[in-house]
This record gives C-alpha cells, structure tokens and sequence, in this order.
C-alpha cells in the first residue's frame, strides 16, 4: 500500500519554491519526484537584453543568501572577456566578502540543523553569532543582502585601518564563540544521535550524479572548485578542503563546520595580507565576441555561469548553473528509504531556506484519493518524536 | 598532467573524431565532436580522464543550428564538449547512460530549446508550467516575452 504525498510548492525551499511527490510505504519513502519551475524568472533570457553593468545586479538577484557569490561568477567571467587585469586590493575585499558570506551563510545553515533536530539553543547560539558578521558586511559594503560591492574592473568601496581592526576582533570573536558551541555540540550526544545515520549518500552515487558543495565533501569527494581551479586569490591563500566520510547528515554538519574555521583562517590572511593601491581598473562598455566559463565555489558548491560575448555592450547568452540545482538528483537519492520524520532534517542538510516557514503537507490515500492536510509542524513534532521510536544509530561520535 | 598533456592525449585518442581542440584559458579545454560521437567521448572523458562531474549543459541559439557544451571537470582541469544539431532536425543522444546526473539538464534543453534528447530516461517538463503551449521554446533567439495586456476588473476608476 502505497501513498503519495505532495510537499510544496509554496514554501522557499532550496532556493525556489519547488514540489515534491514523495511516494511512500508506511513511514518509509520508496520514490521522490522533484517539480521544479514554480518561480522561474527567465533571468538568462532577461540577461541577454541588459548591458554588462545591468547584468551585475540582475545576477547579485539570482539568489538572496549568496548573492555575493552569482555577482562575483559574473564578474570574474567578464573581466575575463574584456582581458581586465583589476587590482590586488580590489580582488582581495572582494573575496572578503566571499569568505564572509560563506560564514554568514554556514551559520544561519547550522542553526537550521540544530533546530530541525531538536536542538534550538544551538540555533539561538548561532544566529545570534551570524548578527556579528551580518554587521561586517554591512559595515564593509553598505548592505546585509545584496552587497553590491562587484564592479567590472574590482570593487566599489575601501577598507580603512579602522575597519580592518573591526574585522579582525569580529572574526576572533566568532572563532572563540564557533569552537565553544561546536564542543557544546559534541558533548551533546541525542544531537549526534538524531543526525547521524539520517539521509545516507554513498560516495559512488555522489560520484555518479554529480553532486557538490558539502553535500559531495561530506560523501568523501574532496572536490573545491578553490583547490581545483583555483580563481584570483586563492592560490596565495593557504587552506585546505574539509570532507568527512560519514556520508550523511552528520557529515554535513561536520564539514561546513570545518570549512567555518577555514573561513576565518582565510579572512584574516587576507585582511592581513591586504596589499595598497587601487580598487577598481575602468572598464571598457563592449567586450570582444568570445567566449567564457567561470567557475566560483559558493558556500553551497559549484557555481558556473558560461558567458558569450558578441561584440555588443550586451551578451549574447548568460548560462547559469546554481550548486542547489546540481544537488536535485542527490536529494532525490538522500530521501529514498528514509523515513517522512526525517524529511525536515534531510532537506535541511541541503539549504536552509526550507525551514523558515510553516508550511502544509497534503495526503493523499493512493487507494481512494483522499485527501488530508498535515501542517509542517505537525511534521515537525513527528520529527522530534522519532528518536524515541528507536532507529537511530546509536553511540554515535562527533569527529571533529 | 598538464593542459597540453591532455590536450595531446586527446588528439591521439579521439583522432579524426575530434573536430576542434582548444585549449583557450588555463585549466579549459574546447572539445569539438559530431552529434554521434557525442557518448562514445563522454565514456572516454569519463574512464580515462576522470571526468565524471557533469557542471551544466549548456545550451546556444546560432540561428541555422543549436550549439551544446557539456561542461566537464576534473580534479586538474575542466573540458567543456561542444556539439551541433541542425534547426531543422534538433536530435541528439542523450548521455544518461554514461552520467546520471545530467538528466536535469537534458530535460531543461528539451523544453528550452524544442529539441529531442533521444533515449532520456526522464523526458517530462522541468521548469516550464503544466499549461505552457506547445511549440513556444523560450531560449530560442527568436522567440520573445509579449507581455499580456493588464486587464483591471471594472475599468480604471
């Protein structure tokens, strides 16, 4: 006896509003089908009637967490094409706020994570936390959103001295903070046992359908577009690329916690290292017809934006793959076999977006068609319950 | 290895097969083959030059022809496969067999671009609504967004 059960399309999951058809037996899910396109804007279509400039911002659009990093993909693809060499310092700030988006973004993901499991004081903790690098990027850009500090050519706003000492005090104060929640988190073992064991991906399926971003890394594909392809500064920065081999939601945790401290290593590198002299070269207001890939590794995987110039102030066509999107037919492997209880938490292991609002779950009897609306928290209280249930793997270690 | 290594290793494993090879930037190399040898130099890519991340597919509006570049990468480099189908007959295999991952794409193509990826495991609509008209192919260069006009119940006051 089979059912199946819609979940979405309204609520901002993975980025877009997307519907899921999850076909279950019992509590188990046997088959997920994924309905995309819910809010479709047509921003590549849209891009081939803006000129360069105009396609900053439109790009910046694209996502509202790590808007940085679809501005920054575009505007490193056309420099490429207009042949910009654009300043040290102006690349430098502007892979500052790389790296402080990737904080802000990790934080709010973690929160998410511990208030899916249970776990709500380590969601307050982190929130909390993520205020201060919101503050910094503000403080540096103007904006918390949408920074709007890409230019073709560099940056648009400096560091002063002052700003920089900001930086450094805010960073140590997120590694001291960061390190004591995340022994907490260690310490806590029904947090461990509710993650551990929970949306399963092997690292052959990773492989095979061409997952990214964290949710490879914790399968044991150590695979960083910053390592493999490293673009502007990262080549003079010194990191390394965190995986786990858990391969399941605790692994998730484990490796964006990691590549949390990673982060702060690199911001202040760069703050320190900031060398003098302009921000910004000036850019012409055609490109040469050509063509571009431009690959940037945003806080959630892979980001490619192919770009073809035709001689124009406008290009020709702009080709943008987000990491969520290449993450699908893994999600789609994650869920089978689990359980409807872990539902929240798998889905949170991908992208925060999906918890932020109540949404409602319809049922439907595959027998006799009949319809039952179960409310998200509803679903949640399932979820919370579930470790009582038994099936969680049991001493279960933190490997930080 | 080195662009240049491969890129040389390519020329004598693909042969006449490679249509064009270039290798324009560090770390991206241009693979030209015809539609029918589009599989075959996927599994190649795949086996022997641990290609097996797909990144997108991207999909190009040349006017008489359609233009696809399955963007590649590996932990050295990434290859980026270009291929043409003509307007006329936009057909194409697809490369599921080879790469799971790519059937995403492979549908957004079918429905953007109005062509037929032959053999998708998967060939229903991705992005565009249930009631979208057939024959409208929003990527192609041709087609362009008329806006409806705005109708306001009762008039304009």
């Amino acid at each position: 006896m089979s059912f199946v059960i819609p979940i979405g399309p309204q609520h901002p999951a993975l980025k877009e509003p997307i519907s899921l058809r999850m076909t279950v037996e019992g509590e188990v899910i046997t088959g997920v089908d994924i309905r995309l396109g819910y809010n479709h804007r047509g921003v590549e279509k849209v891009a081939e009637d803006k000129n360069w400039t105009q396609n900053i911002y439109l790009a910046e659009r694209i996502c509202g967490i790590c808007s940085h990093s679809h501005a920054t993909c575009f505007v490193q693809g056309v420099e490429r094409l207009m042949e910009l060499a654009p300043p040290k310092r102006g690349l430098y700030i502007r892979y500052l706020v790389s790296e402080l988006e990737r904080v802000h973004s990790h934080l709010l993901w973690l929160g998410v994570a511990g208030h899916e499991a249970g776990f709500d004081s380590f969601f307050m903790y982190t929130w909390r936390d993520r205020e201060i690098v919101m503050d910094l990027l503000e403080m540096i850009t103007g904006n918390r959103v949408h920074y709007a500090i890409n230019t073709i050519g560099g940056v648009r706003r400096d560091l002063d001295e002052g700003q920089k000492a900001k930086v450094l005090e805010g960073v140590a104060t997120l590694r001291k903070r960061s390190e004591y929640y995340f022994r907490l988190g260690a310490t806590e073992p029904s947090f461990v046992a509710r993650i551990a064991g929970v949306g399963m991906l092997s690292k052959e399926q990773a492989l095979s359908l061409c997952a990214t971003g964290p949710v490879a890394k914790a399968s044991g594909v150590a695979r960083d577009v910053r390592k493999e392809d490293p673009y502007a500064v990262y080549d003079e920065l010194d990191f390394k690329v965190c995986t786990a081999d858990t391969c399941d939601v605790l692994g998730r945790v484990v490796v964006r916690v990691n590549e949390l401290l990673e982060s702060y290593n690199m911001i202040e590198q760069m703050i320190k290292g900031l060398p003098d002299g302009d921000i910004a070269c000036k850019a012409p207001r055609k490109a040469k017809p050509g063509e571009v890939v431009s690959r940037y590794e945003a806080p959630r995987g892979e980001n490619i934006h192919y770009i073809k110039a035709n001689g124009t102030d406008k290009p020709e066509r702009l080709k943008v793959r987000a990491p969520t999107l290449g993450n699908y037919p893994a999600t789609v492997e994650m869920l089978r076999n689990g359980f409807i209880a872990d539902i929240p938490l798998i889905f949170a292991a991908i992208d925060p977006c999906i918890c932020c609002a109540e949404r409602t779950v319809t049922l439907i009897g595959a027998r006799n068609g009949e319809e039952s609306v179960v409310r998200m928290s509803d679903l949640r209280r399932q979820a919370l319950a579930r470790p009582r249930n038994a099936g969680v793997k049991r001493n279960a270690v933190w490997p930080l | 290895m080195s662009d240049t290594d491969i890129v040389e290793s390519l020329k004598r494993d693909l042969g006449a097969k490679a249509l064009e090879l270039t290798n324009p930037a560090v770390r991206r190399i241009f693979l030209k083959v015809a539609t029918a040898d589009l599989v075959p130099a996927v599994t190649l890519l795949r086996d022997k030059y641990d290609c097996a991340f797909l990144s997108t597919i991207t999909g190009l509006d040349t006017g008489e022809a359609f233009e696809f570049l399955y963007h590649f990468a590996s932990p050295v480099t990434t290859i980026h496969v270009r291929t043409t189908v003509p307007r006329s007959d936009p057909r194409f295999p697809s490369i599921c067999g080879v790469i799971p991952g790519a059937v995403l794409y492979e549908r957004e193509l079918q429905e953007m671009f109005g062509v037929v990826v032959e053999g998708i495991p998967d060939g229903r609509r991705l992005n565009l609504p249930d009631d979208w008209p057939d024959g409208q192919y929003p990527m192609r260069k041709d087609w362009k967004h008329v806006r409806p006009q705005e109708v306001i119940p009762g008039g304009e006051s």
